[in-house]
């Protein structure tokens, strides 16, 4: 391994294989709603329930792999707001770049939580019920969020033992990064990729999959993410 | 009940999303007659379709954009009150089919390419359809090609494009160059969380929505 030394001794091995406890996956269903363009107040007893039923529906369907790889053969270029891992250029544009220059390690990972919940989105779309089907669809998003959440976080508690922080974890198609990227992406993740395939146009197989880097180092911060730093003005997952 | 009394009652059920007698929701009309039952009935007593559907349906679906609109009513309340909408249409398929009831036009949408998000396309083609539109939905991550072909079995139709993420903007610019260069009469009509009027005019689109109603005020004045 050709990762720099008091990081090397942390990550056995080059790429790390995850599988995950069901009962530790959990989300909010304020998240949800924040999804359906509500807050908890807006919300009446009927769509409620139906999310809580979802939610549990869902979670017999999750069948969650993660996995990632950590490498210092890495540059990033402030100046054509580039960062180069293992020979390919990456487009990650002016925010990702800045936010990632300190990095001392690059994490690259992906998960998914398979195509369970989204075949039962489908499905209920398919009988006519939107506002089921997009709640499963809601909760499968949020699902592998989580899931690449705790990746993050086990990553954070790990590099914490050298007193090493990480930094916000950014994806393309985000941020002004190039959805087109994940084809480079997945190239350096190698047998980390979980067995997420890429469509022509970029997008991930499972859908409900998240992939993107990482950084860590001594002067990074894992900040809150904040709506004011995104430029869709116009999002429903908007925090009001 | 007499003709008006139904048709207001079946307006009711699709503003308040009660779609048949046995769905719970929305408690208030717990028991009640949804729209399935008062369409079928509608019928039956000899209301005509078109009365059914200009009268109850799209009135209803009308203010359900508008309150929309105005977030007085959030997703799920627009979802719901689609599926009543789509149940009592069933009721109406053969009248579509046999010519005695026509729809304004037709209108052809889809996320683009690269883009999976298609809450906000489904909530636009729901409203459309509501306000009498036929629409043919090309789904999620669709290209050039695919719009094409829907262009080519249906010239008249208006179309539009979504997008959620800034990064597939430019792909919309290079579906909307495509669409145009092959069929430069086809109405083109954008919108998406990222794209703004400035965008449609850079990309050479004919109309841009911020929201559902707006796509349904841009298509009603095309054939107005």
């Amino acid at each position: 391994m050709n990762t720099t030394s008091h990081i090397a001794d942390l990550f056995k091995n080059k790429y790390s294989l995850l599988s995950f406890d069901v009962a530790q996956i959990s989300i909010s269903r304020e998240k949800i709603l924040r999804g359906l363009g509500m807050q908890l107040h807006d919300a009446d007893e009927y769509l409620l329930d139906l999310i809580e039923q979802s939610v549990s529906v869902a979670k017999e369907m999750l069948d969650a792999k993660g996995g990632y790889i950590v490498t210092d053969e890495f540059s990033i270029n402030i100046d054509s707001h580039t960062i180069e891992i293992q020979g390919m250029m990456f487009d990650t544009h002016k925010q990702v770049t800045l936010l990632l220059k300190k990095s001392e390690c690059l994490i690259i990972f992906a998960c998914t939580i398979g195509d369970e919940i989204e075949k039962e989105s489908k499905r209920q779309m398919a009988l006519g019920n939107a506002l089921e089907g997009y709640i499963f669809d809601l909760i499968g998003s949020e699902f592998a969020e989580c899931v690449a959440e705790q990746i993050h976080n086990e990553i954070e508690t790990k590099v914490a033992k050298k007193d090493l922080k990480v930094s916000n974890r950014y994806s393309p198609g985000y941020c002004n990064w190039p959805v087109s990227d994940q084809h480079k992406l997945f190239s350096v993740l190698d047998t980390a990729n979980c067995g997420i395939k890429l469509t022509h146009s970029s997008l991930m197989m499972p859908v409900k999959s998240v992939s993107g880097l990482l950084g860590i180092g001594k002067d990074l911060r894992r900040v809150k993410y904040k709506c004011d730093i995104c430029t869709d003005k116009n999002c429903i997952m908007r925090k009001k | 009940m007499d003709k008006n009394e139904l048709l207001t009652k079946l307006a009711e059920c699709v503003e308040f999303g009660k779609v048949n007698k046995a769905a719970p929701y929305p408690p208030t009309m717990k028991g009640q007659d949804g729209a399935d039952e008062l369409t079928k009935q509608a019928l039956e007593i000899g209301i005509k379709p078109v009365d059914i559907l200009n009268d109850a349906l799209i009135f209803a679906m009308d203010k359900v954009g508008e309150k929309f609109t105005q977030k007085k009513i959030f997703v799920p309340q627009m979802l719901i009150s689609a599926k009543a909408m789509n149940v009592a249409m069933e009721h109406l398929k053969p009248f579509f089919q046999s010519g005695e009831v026509k729809r304004k036009g037709k209108f052809i949408i889809g996320t683009v390419s690269g883009d999976l998000h298609d809450i906000g396309k489904n909530l636009v083609a729901m409203i459309v359809e509501g306000a009498g539109w036929e629409v043919i939905d090309l789904g999620v991550d669709v290209d050039a090609a695919k719009f094409i072909v829907a262009i080519n079995e249906n010239p008249d139709a208006v179309v539009g494009l979504s997008a959620l993420l800034t990064t597939t903007m430019p792909n919309m610019q290079k579906i909307a160059a495509e669409i145009k260069s092959q069929f430069p009469d086809v109405k083109l009509v954008i919108g998406g969380a990222p794209v703004n009027d400035e965008f449609r005019d850079e990309i050479g689109a004919d109309g841009y929505s911020p929201d559902p109603q707006s796509a349904v005020a841009y298509l009603n004045a095309l054939v107005a």
